[in-house]
């Protein structure tokens, strides 16, 4: 235990594997203070989580209390009502094309932005920081918190719901597609540097076809958590199907929302098993 | 042909952190001539390779490649000068799920517009360039094969077609054959050296075996701590 955390340190140190000569116990002083350091980095673990449940007003006095009121709810749920099933079926399809349009738009926002954000595309270490910290920016606020102002904007709609989704996830692809093209390989960029050839040029015919199945399955996993995080959208008037789930919540019509939420499932479970099978043929 | 050597070199020098890579080392290259640097590992070979091309910055020194300086050069300028190097390395560095052909375009990269460049739909020019270049190497054959689906010996004729697509005057080559076998090292050198010879391309060449040295260079440096210690025509006794 010691000395894999010794040699883990080491390694973090110099990125190397430490060789059988250099992978030596720790001098006694150096343990000392890493397990006392341990020991109080726990501590303050601890100490967190718990201030964390006393915050969070945890009481199962209270979801006791509930359970019953849960349970007529489940018992109201069944049989699901499917009447109302063209309309269900249609807000469903706005989900996915929400997610799918807005995921396309924070692509084609994302491109420029992560090569700016990457250590080994950016033109300048000046450009480096400040495209970092719109990116934080960007996936700090939550799309849902975009729509919000969206609705404002241009009115009740899926239109408000693609813009959150475009402008909330524009973050997350750079964040990510930065993180990949991070990755590469430095050799074949060098190679096609010495050509004589600007950045740009580089970066599209050397680096591009090396990274471009990891860029393609990040952009299609961003799609399948948007096709399910974008059905919360509805509630804040942004269209799709979450609409109709906050509609029946409001009127208390349990089966109707069962119907919902099974419509939700099915979709969901479509949207990550095809997304899945993609990303591992790209793989 | 121009009369100033096909490389120049003065007083190159590299410090990372306290460590001196490299002392004051100068060189020149005539076209058509192999030059081979031999040293052992850690004596500064790859830094020099590296700072000969401002993949790594020297602190000092300067280089002309021509008539021309690279030392200071930015922008426009220094890739045209760059252009005028051609560079093998070890790992051949291809792009791995290009083909071989595409890989030998990359040479062509800087006249080629970018629209051609985004969309791999290069000239009828560039395209026989790089159908000569895979030829002069042998690998005509093996054209529209994926690059990492090659062998060693071809990646690296590869590497050594891609800096003929280039036109360039001069081949840094550092250890290129570090990563191959005997018999296909014996080969790649073979045909270094007669590129040399035929289409005057001047060659600077990194290894770490003296026979290979003596067998394919016309000079050989050798290399210490960072410093050039010998100059000649032969491989320093031992």
């Amino acid at each position: 235990m010691l000395a894999l955390r010794w040699a883990a340190s080491s390694r973090s140190r110099d990125g190397v594997t430490l060789n059988a000569h250099t992978n030596m116990p720790a001098a006694p002083t150096r343990s000392a203070v890493a397990r006392l350091t341990f020991c109080l980095a726990l501590l303050a673990g601890v100490a967190f989580y718990v201030a964390c449940l006393v915050i969070a007003d945890i009481s199962l006095a209270k979801l006791w209390e509930g359970l019953p009121r849960l349970a007529s709810w489940a018992a109201r749920a069944w049989p699901p009502d499917f009447s109302e099933f063209p309309v269900l079926a249609w807000r469903a399809a706005e989900t996915v094309a929400m997610a799918t349009v807005g995921v396309t738009f924070g692509a084609i926002i994302a491109a420029p932005v992560c090569l700016l954000a990457a250590r080994n595309t950016t033109p300048s270490p000046w450009l480096q920081q400040p495209a970092r910290w719109l990116l934080n920016v960007l996936r700090g606020i939550d799309s849902f918190v975009f729509a919000l102002i969206f609705v404002a904007a241009v009115g009740l709609g899926p239109f408000a719901g693609v813009l959150g989704i475009a402008v909330h996830s524009a973050g997350s692809i750079a964040k990510l597609w930065s993180e990949a093209i991070e990755t590469a390989e430095p050799g074949p960029r060098e190679a096609a540097t010495m050509s004589g050839a600007g950045q740009l040029k580089v970066f599209l015919y050397a680096m591009l076809p090396d990274v471009m199945p990891q860029l393609a399955s990040i952009l299609l996993y961003l799609w399948e958590f948007n096709v399910r995080s974008s059905t919360v959208l509805g509630i804040v008037g942004a269209g799709g199907i979450g609409q109709e789930l906050k509609n029946s919540m409001d009127l208390l019509q349990f089966d109707r929302l069962f119907a919902i939420l099974l419509i939700i499932l099915a979709m969901v479970t479509v949207i990550d098993t095809l997304s899945a099978w993609l990303r591992r043929r790209l793989l | 042909m121009s009369n100033h050597p096909a490389l120049r070199a003065y007083g190159i020098s590299k410090a990372y952190g306290g460590m001196q890579a490299l002392r004051d080392v100068s060189l020149s290259l005539r076209s058509g001539e192999v030059v081979a640097v031999l040293g052992p590992s850690g004596s500064g070979k790859s830094t020099l390779m590296r700072c000969l091309t401002r993949l790594t910055e020297p602190d000092s020194g300067e280089i002309f490649v021509g008539a021309r300086a690279l030392h200071g050069a930015r922008g426009q300028d220094l890739r045209n000068v760059r252009r005028d190097i051609g560079v093998v390395f070890q790992q051949f560095n291809l792009i791995r799920r290009r083909s071989a052909l595409e890989n030998v375009l990359a040479g062509r990269l800087k006249d080629a517009p970018l629209w051609r460049v985004a969309t791999s739909h290069f000239s009828s020019q560039d395209l026989e360039r790089a159908h000569e270049a895979l030829a002069a190497v042998g690998l005509a054959a093996q054209c529209h094969q994926r690059a990492d689906t090659l062998s060693g010996g071809q990646q690296q004729r590869v590497a050594i077609a891609r800096a003929l697509a280039q036109d360039s005057k001069v081949l840094l080559a550092d250890e290129p054959v570090a990563s191959l076998d005997p018999d296909t090292a014996h080969a790649v050198l073979a045909l270094m050296a007669n590129l040399a010879a035929s289409k005057g391309l001047a060659v600077l060449c990194t290894l770490h075996q003296p026979q290979m040295a003596q067998a394919y260079a016309n000079r050989v440096l050798t290399m210490k701590n960072g410093q050039l210690t010998h100059e000649g025509q032969r491989v320093p006794s031992m």
